[in-house]
């Protein structure tokens, strides 16, 4: 085709041209890294916590005044669970030590061998009873539910971890999986930290998924364990799950039912799963949107770039299109010299923004612990900005088609 | 001259609107990503109090086992045993010290009708409103006396005694806490530094946003038995049970401070941290050879990360997007500009040197860069006000100060006079004849 022409006219007066590919370059480095990073946060906050129906289930906190003995903590605990219950709409009730994506909650070193200097992974923990399996909605692969021969009794105040504490355990299945590769974690023993004093447990069952209570966005956000441990907690927490579309009512009903139970005031906080995850990935998504708008103007930013580049090259050349057609060139011959002289254009715009979106990656590699950008994102970045390209200059050429031949011969 | 230019410049910003409408919308939403993002970053990065802040020290000591110990990483937490810190305590170091842990309970207001309520706080030695600089509106911190003698006395934030008492002056009236009696002797005035530096491992609301309710003697809240309401470490599962169990364990809960007389004594301090820890070491206890560490506030700031990753990459990206609308208004000014070329030829007829054409350009370059500016300042308001409504931790983050209202000009005037360099020189190149001779 006409490449050749086009080619020596665009080395001739080069500036803009020039510009216009700088532009596509770093819009193309700005535009992959974005998009990469703002998928990292939108995959990172749409993992499944492990809970079935995040949208039925809240929680509830009542933490008394002042502190009960453990007797009557744990008295007053089972009182709330039926309590609870009994509340019309209810599905399923639990007491529970802490929630998936709630950000507070505590973490324990499991190793698959006392003798271990290290242990072999910081798990999130979550003491609860029999069937809060079944409230939240876990999926279990392997083995059982923990079961009320399980449950142990533990007074802070005067037992000691290492002569009272769950002899079965539950894990995820990222965990097992890590700790025990290729092999079935059921009926395999764990120790809750190192040395003499571990304490052995059994694993009986593994589910599919919960997520630890900070979430974490790395593999850690995957490794939790349930124990069959009852304690009187610094914050009584009860998770349920209602029957669906019930939710909101019950979280108030609730909230008076257990406000009514206490003879001694407490102080009582509902929350429902989705408020958790919502604050959870608050700042994720703050940062996705913000990149999102970025992009957006940025794309917007090079398309004038190209639509004012293509009119100025129109602008200068009215006398030459006019000859061209007054010589028998057609409309469309008008407007594919412009096209390929902007494909020309973005083509070597892209090629080196794909260097510089690499080198712009290496840096954020290297100051802020990014993962490396794969290759995909550079080839949607480069279709994009060569699509953007087509449609930005396809105004500006056909008004040139339209210069009408008459004016060739005007005004020499 | 340089005036009559400036005058030149605004008058010809009405030529050709569009194209110059369109510079001054590229260099303002540029300046407008790069400055809000900018202002996240500098608020998140500042000086909290900048007139001490290299005289107030935090001492780290690890304390972890000897077993899981790597030669040269970092302590496994970035807090301290209650016995550390209670030595410290004691140590006499530096002028003024305290620990400080998050506490929380309920109170009971002394109005019936009101339900009772969740507070949550600090308990801190009184050296801590000394050191801090806190402001009170009514009464008084508590003794160093009152230390001591573990005194049920409470300071309470300005809005947690509006809560409570009205109006009134809560001052030396009794409120139910934790189960207690304690008597109010003081109030504090709004008190909100940013980080909230002073206890940057916290569980309301974080290094950012968020405030304590109450604020409790350290000595009263370990009588009281009160647990730590923020993070908290143990390693060792085989402690002794109970509260003192924990107290007489090597988990990790306690923020420690130390006020030099002056930055000249922190030799002194980090001396007195070496032997005390070769003393600690003699006694059997931090069986890793890792020295104790000092920060000032600062260098705290920055080992606890407080600017976060994220805020970093958003003010990188929207450099790269400001260096992009530089390039784009290069190429508009040149469009500009080269339409020019013809009065160009006639004021070179006249007698102008290449040097005054290149200033008047130049200048006017910079005019537009000041009206991008304005617009940018604009949107960079709207944009930090949407990006503090997006997450709420960030919300006091998104207050633009001063500097960063200069900087925005400045940084708009240079981003304009840069794009504006290519387009002047050509303009400078127009051959007076070749002009003449066309007209």
């Amino acid at each position: 085709m006409e490449v050749r022409p086009i080619l020596s006219v665009l080395l001739r007066s080069k500036t803009a041209p020039l510009l216009v590919a700088i532009q596509v370059a770093l819009s193309l480095a700005i535009l992959a890294n974005a998009l990469y990073i703002v998928n990292l946060r939108h995959a990172s906050s749409a993992r499944p916590s492990g809970i079935a129906q995040e949208r039925d289930v809240f929680t509830l906190t009542a933490r008394p005044v002042t502190k009960a003995t453990h007797d009557d903590a744990l008295a007053q605990q089972r009182k709330d669970v039926e309590v609870l219950r009994a509340l019309p709409g209810t599905a399923s009730v639990t007491w529970i030590s802490q929630m998936p994506m709630s950000r507070s909650g505590s973490n324990s070193g499991f190793a698959l061998d006392r003798r271990q200097a290290r242990e072999s992974a910081l798990v999130s923990i979550y003491f609860a009873p029999p069937g809060a399996i079944k409230t939240l909605g876990l999926h279990l692969l392997e083995g059982r539910d923990i079961e009320d021969g399980d449950m142990v009794d533990f007074d802070a105040e005067g037992d000691s971890p290492t002569a009272k504490f769950p002899k079965a355990v539950v894990l995820t299945k990222a965990l097992a999986d890590d700790l025990y590769p290729g092999t079935s974690a059921v009926g395999k023993s764990i120790f809750y930290g190192t040395g003499d004093d571990a304490v052995e447990m059994r694993i009986v069952g593994v589910v599919d998924r919960l997520q630890s209570a900070i979430a974490e966005s790395t593999r850690r956000g995957e490794y939790s364990a349930i124990l069959p441990l009852a304690m009187d907690l610094a914050y009584p927490k009860f998770a349920v799950r209602a029957e669906p579309g019930q939710r909101d009512r019950l979280m108030a009903d609730a909230e008076t039912a257990l406000r009514n139970v206490s003879i001694t005031p407490r102080v009582i906080t509902t929350r429902s799963v989705e408020e958790d995850r919502a604050n959870r990935y608050r700042n994720e998504r703050a940062l996705a949107w913000m990149l999102v708008s970025v992009s957006a103007l940025l794309l917007l930013v090079t398309a004038s770039g190209i639509v004012g580049m293509t009119m100025l090259r129109v602008a200068q050349r009215r006398k030459q299109i006019g000859v061209r057609r007054a010589l028998g060139a057609r409309r469309a011959d008008i407007v594919r010299y412009f096209v390929t002289e902007n494909l020309l254009v973005t083509t070597a715009g892209v090629i080196a923004g794909v260097a510089l979106a690499i080198a712009l990656n290496q840096l954020l590699v290297s100051l802020l612990e990014l993962p490396k950008l794969p290759v995909a994102y550079l080839g949607i970045g480069a279709v994009a900005l060569w699509g953007l390209g087509v449609v930005a200059v396809c105004g500006p050429a056909w008004r040139a088609a339209g210069i009408p031949p008459a004016t060739a011969t005007r005004s020499v | 001259m340089l005036r009559y230019y400036l005058m030149l410049g605004v008058r010809n910003l009405r030529r050709s609107p569009i194209l110059t409408g369109l510079m001054v919308l590229t260099l303002a939403v540029g300046v407008a990503a790069s400055i809000s993002t900018l202002t996240i970053v500098h608020i998140m990065s500042g000086d909290p109090i900048p007139h001490k802040s290299d005289r107030l020290f935090v001492p780290l000591v690890d304390n972890g086992p000897a077993k899981s110990f790597v030669p040269g990483s970092p302590p496994e937490d970035r807090q301290l045993s209650y016995r550390d810190a209670a030595n410290f305590q004691r140590s006499g170091q530096g002028e003024f010290r305290t620990a400080v842990y998050d506490v929380t309970g309920a109170i009971e207001s002394a109005r019936p009708d009101l339900p009772v309520e969740q507070v949550n706080g600090l308990a801190v030695d009184s050296d801590y409103f000394t050191m801090f600089e806190v402001p009170f509106l009514r009464g008084n911190a508590w003794s160093r006396a009152e230390d001591a003698a573990r005194a049920r006395v409470v300071v309470l934030s300005r809005n947690k005694s509006e809560k409570l008492f009205g109006g009134e002056d809560p001052v030396g009236k009794d409120v139910r806490l934790f189960g207690q009696s304690f008597r109010v002797v003081g109030v504090l005035d709004r008190w909100a530094p940013v980080p909230r530096y002073t206890r940057l491992v916290n569980s309301t609301g974080g290094a950012l946003s968020g405030e304590d309710d109450i604020y409790v003697p350290f000595a009263t809240a370990t009588d009281l038995e009160l647990y730590n309401n923020a993070s908290t470490s143990c390693h060792d599962d085989n402690r002794a049970p109970g509260y003192r169990g924990f107290l007489d364990s090597e988990c990790t809960w306690i923020q420690f401070w130390f006020q030099a007389k002056s930055t000249a004594d922190r030799g002194a301090l980090a001396g007195y941290l070496d032997n005390y820890v070769a003393e600690q070491r003699r006694l059997g206890r931090l069986p890793r050879q890792a020295p104790p560490l000092l920060f000032d506030v600062m260098e705290w700031m920055r080992y606890m990360n407080v600017v976060s990753n994220d805020a970093r990459l958003a003010a990188w990206l929207s450099f790269g997007f400001l260096v992009l609308c530089l390039v784009n208004t290069t190429g508009l000014l040149l469009a500009k500009f080269s339409a020019r070329a013809p009065e160009v030829g006639v004021r070179r007829a006249l007698g102008a040197t290449q040097g005054a054409i290149f200033r008047q350009f130049l200048v006017e370059a910079g005019v537009v860069g000041l009206a991008g500016g304005v617009v940018g300042l604009g949107l960079t308001l709207v944009s930090l006000a949407l990006i503090g409504r997006q997450a709420k931790s960030l919300s006091v983050v998104t207050q633009m100060d001063w500097a960063m209202l200069a900087l925005t000009f400045v940084l708009a005037l240079v981003a304009s006079l840069l794009a504006g360099l290519l387009p002047t020189w050509r303009a400078c190149q127009v051959t007076p004849a070749l002009q003449l001779k066309s007209q």
